[in-house]
């Protein structure tokens, strides 16, 4: 095993050179494989980190400031891992659950509130609750409240994008003029009862292609 | 009523001799005479019964020749038409070429992937892309259109099911937040990208 993974590590970084080499600045690119490099090592999901480059690259950032941002990803995705293992009895931490975890952490969450979510989905992806709830904050609600919410919904049987779908219901109360209060008392009464959102037109889907692939670019 | 004179019938007829008509009407008389004679020619060289047999026993064109044949000749076709009826066929044939057709077309979409509708208003924008983690931000692989140049651009694509980051670059160089995602993320790079979640299967 311990063979097979020596023998894979120098391709996965060649492969990782490969996707740098052209679209980000040169003095960037070994700072990042070095940055990389201790992140496999200490179990972090590298995707996020070769992507954040690329992002740097293609938005004309400096070598210094695309380094700085790819260092900070990986900070965040170790803080994640860390509140994962802490909250999961030291079980193995999914790459996915990783990220989620990290996008909640940078949208704004705090540790605790993320401990409590991770803690009511045990062995569940969490993503689309911490975006529930970094939603409903975002929307001016208060953090325990819209954990509250979202936590009542898991316990009514409500899983994955459904708890979107929860956060949206308590959107569109406000909007209809609703106080905060008032749209979380309206969306729990109907629990689990929460409209899913409308697919798109058929015209939408008539239209709709996938992305072109670029070769003129590396 | 005839115009020969009728001592010419005469002569014509052997009733009178030639020199008993007068000499003012000798030369009707001749020309009468030249014209039976070119009659009288052209029968000897074929008469309407020899023609006839001969375009009965004219062996009978192949399909071919005869269908090349009505091709090039000139045809009368005469169509009667009702109006009602002719303003009924040409609503179905306008309605058949011109209404298009929905719900069968488009792509198939795999269970884990979904369709994602970007949209944004850049009044007097030459070109608008979305750009995000989905094309491992890279340009060109996304274009916006704006059909009816009314400043309001977008495009359907379809992408993995999940969450991504994205920005739309405008005329190439300008990289602009979706005003309309509701969902952003500090980039680390001075600006904030939009977050789309794309459901699977959503069509």
């Amino acid at each position: 095993m311990l063979l097979l993974a020596a023998a894979v590590a120098p391709l996965a970084a060649q492969s990782m050179r490969a996707r740098l080499a052209g679209r980000v600045p040169a003095a960037a690119v070994a700072p990042v494989d070095s940055i990389v490099r201790v992140a496999e090592v200490d179990g972090l999901p590298t995707d996020p980190l070769v992507r954040k480059a690329l992002e740097g690259g293609a938005k004309q950032a400096s070598p210094d400031q695309i380094v700085a941002a790819v260092a900070q990803v990986a900070s965040e995705l170790r803080e994640a891992r860390a509140l994962l293992l802490r909250g999961g009895g030291g079980g193995p931490v999914p790459p996915a659950e990783v990220m989620a975890v990290s996008a909640a952490l940078v949208r704004g969450l705090p540790v605790p509130l993320v401990q409590r979510l991770v803690a009511v989905l045990p062995g569940e992806p969490t993503g689309p609750a911490l975006h529930a709830v970094a939603d409903m904050v975002g929307h001016g609600f208060a953090q325990d409240s819209a954990v509250g919410l979202v936590v009542e919904a898991v316990g009514q049987g409500l899983r994955g994008l459904r708890l979107l779908d929860v956060a949206t219901s308590a959107v569109h109360e406000l909007q209809r003029g609703r106080t905060h209060a008032l749209a979380l008392a309206e969306v729990r009464r109907r629990l689990p009862d929460v409209p899913t959102p409308p697919t798109p037109p058929p015209a939408a889907v008539t239209r709709a292609r996938r992305p072109v692939a670029d070769t003129t670019q590396p | 009523m005839s115009l020969i004179d009728p001592r010419i019938h005469q002569v014509l007829d052997g009733e009178l001799s030639r020199q008993s008509l007068p000499s003012e009407l000798r030369p009707a008389l001749e020309r009468l005479e030249a014209a039976a004679g070119v009659l009288r020619s052209a029968m000897a060289r074929r008469s309407v019964a020899a023609w006839v047999l001969a375009e009965i026993r004219r062996p009978r064109p192949g399909p071919m020749a005869r269908l090349a044949r009505w091709l090039i000749e000139r045809h009368a076709i005469t169509v009667s038409l009702r109006p009602t009826w002719s303003f009924a066929v040409a609503v179905l044939v306008a309605a058949v070429v011109l209404v298009p057709s929905h719900g069968t077309e488009g792509p198939i979409l795999s269970a884990q992937e979904g369709i994602a509708q970007f949209v944004g208003r850049f009044p007097g924008a030459r070109s608008v892309e979305v750009v995000g983690s989905f094309t491992d931000w890279r340009s060109g692989a996304i274009p916006l259109q704006d059909d009816d140049h009314d400043g309001v651009w977008q495009t359907e694509v379809v992408l993995p099911a999940g969450e991504h980051e994205y920005m739309f670059v405008v005329d190439g160089e300008r990289w602009v937040a979706d005003p309309l995602a509701g969902r952003y993320v500090d980039d680390g790079f001075g600006r904030q990208n939009a977050i789309i979640i794309v459901r699977p299967g959503d069509r």
